[in-house]
């Protein structure tokens, strides 16, 4: 079968090529997926640079990507929620990866039905944002009425978690450059700043969750805007003591500024890394299917301009999603 | 079974061996919210009746997207119809939207009863003029009817059917979007 594959880390058109490689097999526990679209996430880009070599190391050849839905065409002995047939999502695990091919095998627990009332563009577009969005503001206890500033209200995981939080009843800021301004507050953002003609700083206070997509300042200047006791969620900023630690960093210490901020205001400040859940994934499928939650897509790409696709990933000019028709 | 015996009654004389073969030919299940009865691209070998709760059944196109051809509600027959009679693979995917009970019969077993108790053949031809009546109605509604006509008449023929779906499957019934039922729902709401 066809695939798209890392051979070295490095710039994009130097490190991914198309090779012909076996269908994958499956254990007691997998389904194996014909896959009909896949999508591609700034992680990708991150995973071929070499920058997580540390915490994500890949084989060579690798198939490359995450994001993918499909037609289940085989299944393991012990898998009894899908059956043959069934249309699925899923945002596959770390050690089996690569959804940019013909086929690709995936526990079934990573797995959910794809909602019915979207293509298999829009529901490839939506697993590992989704999840990142849903899993960082169920952590922080989200519900109604909670006032919540989510940065860069057009990209990805921004654009959904926007959504999400709105179906949870919360009130939401968001921080988007001019030209996205329109757009975003159709996702039913209630004040959507415009970060190239306001300061966020001043028109958000005393919010009971910021959920930090961007990182670097914005990590410390959240604790401005938070009310006492507020809580940081990120997915980009240091890492907190606890994450540090399941990652293995037994002797970490969090950035002395950052300590301080979060006692000053009795804060939580907790870094999320998206875990894949099919349980979760079935809870966005019915957020979808009652309008709740639209995918954002950006441009799909035939299959065989996914080099194209990263490209346009790097680019970071992306409104949405990029995605891939793979049949 | 009960239910099915006295629809049956309604329309021809049942002789008590046709009505004990209906018996041994028929099985009673109850299936719950999300079971499916039928997949797309499967073979298919049985036929459905129901007696309470809802059924749909669907196809899904190249990109994925649902289309819903039936509901089936209390007292409705229900199955992959076009597979069946032309001997393919299923078109459509037959789901339970409600915790439902049915009468689950083998089509090859169902069809024997015609050559064994010919006094189901008129039966049989009832049923299908109202099923061809009601196609035809569906399909001259589509073509010529606005889709806030075709809402209240789906309205009329499936009453409390809206406690049992969700809003993309009365849209893809309907053939519009979801934000287009959203909108006729709030003018009928202003009404």
């Amino acid at each position: 079968m066809k695939a798209l594959q890392l051979v070295k880390y490095g710039e994009i058109k130097d490190s991914l090529t198309f090779n012909e490689i076996s269908k994958p097999t499956i254990n007691s526990k997998d389904v194996l997926i014909e896959v009909k679209a896949a999508a591609i996430n700034p992680i990708d880009k991150l995973i071929i640079l070499g920058n997580l070599q540390g915490m994500l190391p890949v084989p060579f050849p690798s198939t490359v990507a995450y994001d993918v839905s499909g037609i289940v065409v085989d299944k393991g002995a012990e898998v009894s929620d899908f059956e043959i047939g069934d249309l699925i999502y899923s945002r596959v695990p770390q050690e089996q990866m690569g959804t940019i091919a013909a086929y690709v095998a995936v526990t079934s627990a990573a797995v959910s039905k794809k909602p019915g009332n979207i293509t298999f563009e829009e529901a490839a577009s939506l697993p590992l944002a989704g999840l990142t969005a849903m899993q960082s503001l169920e952590y922080a206890g989200i519900k109604e009425n909670d006032k919540v500033l989510i940065h860069a209200g057009s990209g990805g995981v921004g654009s959904l978690a926007i959504q999400y939080a709105k179906a949870k009843g919360a009130y939401v800021y968001t921080t988007t450059s001019s030209d996205n301004v329109k757009w975003v507050k159709e996702l039913g953002a209630d004040r959507v700043i415009d970060y190239k003609t306001e300061d966020y700083k001043i028109i958000v206070k005393d919010v009971d969750i910021v959920f930090d997509t961007l990182g670097q300042n914005y990590t410390l200047e959240a604790f401005q805007v938070i009310k006492q006791g507020g809580k940081v969620i990120t997915v980009i900023g240091a890492l907190d003591e606890d994450t540090a630690k399941m990652f293995g960093m037994a002797d970490y210490k969090m950035p002395e500024e950052l300590a301080k901020r979060i006692s000053a205001k009795e804060a939580t400040y907790k870094y999320i890394f998206m875990q894949p859940n099919g349980a979760h994934l079935n809870e966005i499928k019915l957020l979808v299917e009652d309008e709740k939650i639209k995918p954002i897509i950006d441009k799909i790409y035939p299959f065989s301009e996914s080099i194209e696709a990263f490209t346009h990933l790097a680019s970071g000019r992306a409104k949405g999603k990029i995605v891939i028709k793979i049949s | 079974m009960e239910a099915l015996i006295n629809k049956i009654k309604s329309s021809i004389h049942l002789s008590s061996e046709a009505e004990a073969y209906l018996f041994s030919i028929s099985t009673e299940k109850t299936i719950l919210k999300g079971e499916t009865l039928i997949r797309q691209g499967q073979t298919v070998k049985k036929t459905f009746f129901v007696t309470d709760g809802c059924l749909r059944s669907y196809c899904t196109d190249k990109n994925g997207k649902e289309h819903t051809l039936q509901f089936a509600i209390k007292d409705w027959w229900i199955s992959d119809f076009i597979a069946i009679y032309t001997n393919e693979l299923a078109t459509l995917t037959v789901e339970c939207l409600t915790d439902s009970t049915i009468i689950e019969f083998n089509t090859k077993e169902l069809d024997e009863i015609h050559t064994r108790f010919p006094e189901f053949e008129s039966y049989q031809r009832h049923n299908l003029e109202r099923h061809v009546v009601s196609l035809h109605k569906r399909i001259l509604n589509q073509l010529q009817l606005s889709a806030p006509e075709r809402y209240e008449l789906f309205l009329e023929q499936y009453p409390d059917i809206e406690q049992h779906t969700r809003n993309y499957h009365i849209a893809s019934y309907l053939g519009i979007t979801q934000q287009s039922l959203s909108r006729i729902r709030v003018e009928k709401a202003k009404k």
